[in-house]
């Protein structure tokens, strides 16, 4: 599983959240989404999420 | 008024009906929803392992030569027993072929998890071993047997409290009623994290996970390998195209199963979507989304969307099938909260700009699961 971030908006405001690249899926940044349960594990095993396009 | 004071009114017979004709019988008994197989946002039939079809309810399963078909499944007036009560669907499994046969660690089950709020506040006084709550169900399968399950507390130490189905005959409905009592061990938090996971009823279970001293019906610290007493046959697994079916799940506070709690379909629809909510365009070319006139390229067109009901948590946000974009590119769900999301797409140039679902049956997914 990889995952990437999303780009800032065009202001420079920073977007919260990532994207599951396996679906393209959003996944917020909430400690109750049990995907972002999995994303933190995936960040604790010393994984880095890609670049936003 | 005259007053007859007894301790319990139970039905003469387990698991028959004890009519009682009382003003203060409540609703919202039933701490499970979709019991009774009526929803099933996801599509009604699958070959994956996990929430596939049937909202709420998962059918898991692992070391499988061929797939298990998980499906909604319409009943019939031959379905004696849950047909009169009202149950027109089931959660029906048809076995793979599983050619290599049962090993240790082979196993499927149905599996539910409950929001740990809605257990503590419940009214079950869940550290009292005096204190109740009734697990019940119809299940009909095709190899006649005994079947286990579990329920197990996830909050604080992990306690388990095993399950039994009795022996069941095999093609005959059969309505399965477990007692559970509290547990000066069991710890259930006032939040929306997951309160029971309850993988209630197994097919089949290999001694991986199974002990032949396990003490069936009492709780204990969880354990990995001693979850259930093991299975006297592994019959209905390496039997192809077996099948389990079950409907009319109830969890309720009390030691006595009263009748199933009847819901509207458009009661169980609200319910399920505070954990899984689709929504699709229904109309082939309905323009359903954001337009703008850009000024330029590179600006970003905004869509707020608003769901239902609200969520348990901010959900995993997917696109189902794809989105037309005009004069912009990039469309993205880029936040969720729990009563909405947001998408937004950006702009190529100037001019009317637009996105929207390219299809009657797209649209977008919203995942809040309990897991």
């Amino acid at each position: 599983m990889t995952y990437k971030l999303l780009r800032d908006d065009e202001f420079g405001n920073k977007t919260t959240g990532i994207i599951r690249i396996l679906d393209s899926a959003y996944i917020p940044e909430d400690p109750s989404n049990t995907d972002y349960q999995k994303y933190l594990e995936w960040v604790a095993d010393g994984n880095t999420a890609s670049a936003a396009d | 008024m005259s007053t007859i004071k007894v301790s319990k009114v139970e039905p003469v017979t387990s698991g028959g009906d004890c009519i009682v004709k009382a003003t203060n019988i409540v609703g919202n008994k039933n701490l499970m929803i979709n019991g009774a197989m009526q929803v099933a946002q996801r599509g009604t039939s699958s070959t994956s392992s996990g929430i596939r079809t049937l909202d709420r309810f998962s059918f898991n399963y692992g070391g499988h030569d061929e797939s298990p078909t998980q499906a909604q499944h319409a009943l019939t007036s031959s379905d004696t027993g849950p047909w009169e009560k009202g149950f027109r669907y089931s959660y029906h499994i048809t076995n793979g072929n599983q050619t290599g046969g049962a090993a240790t660690s082979d196993h499927c089950f149905f599996g539910y998890y409950i929001e740990a709020q809605d257990l503590a506040n419940s009214g079950w006084d869940y550290t009292d071993p005096s204190s109740y709550i009734t697990l019940s169900y119809w299940v009909k399968t095709s190899i006649a047997g005994t079947y286990y399950g579990y329920i197990e507390t996830l909050d604080g130490t992990s306690q388990l409290f095993s399950l039994s189905t009795g022996a069941l005959s095999a093609n005959t409905w059969t309505k399965v009623i477990n007692k559970i009592p509290g547990n000066a061990n069991i710890t259930i938090d006032n939040n929306n994290g997951p309160g029971f996971h309850m993988p209630f009823l197994w097919p089949y279970n290999g001694t991986q996970r199974t002990d032949s001293g396990h003490t069936l019906g009492a709780w204990a610290a969880y354990s990995g390998t001693s979850r259930t007493p093991d299975y006297a046959a592994s019959t209905w697994w390496t039997t192809n195209d077996s099948t389990m079916e079950i409907t009319g799940v109830q969890l309720e506070v009390g030691d006595i199963a009263t009748g199933f709690e009847n819901r509207t379909y458009a009661d169980e629809l609200r319910r399920s979507q505070r954990y899984y909510y689709k929504w699709v365009a229904g109309v082939s070319g309905y323009k359903f989304a954001a337009r703008y006139n850009a000024t330029g390229s590179g600006q970003d067109i905004p869509g707020m969307y608003w769901f239902p009901t609200t969520m348990r948590a901010n959900p995993t946000g997917a696109f189902v099938g794809t989105w037309a974009q005009s004069n912009c590119s990039g469309i993205s769900i880029s936040g969720t909260s729990t009563d909405g999301c947001y998408i937004r797409a950006e702009t190529s140039g100037s001019g009317s700009t637009t996105y929207y679902p390219d299809g009657a049956s797209n649209g977008f997914t919203m995942t809040a699961e309990l897991s």
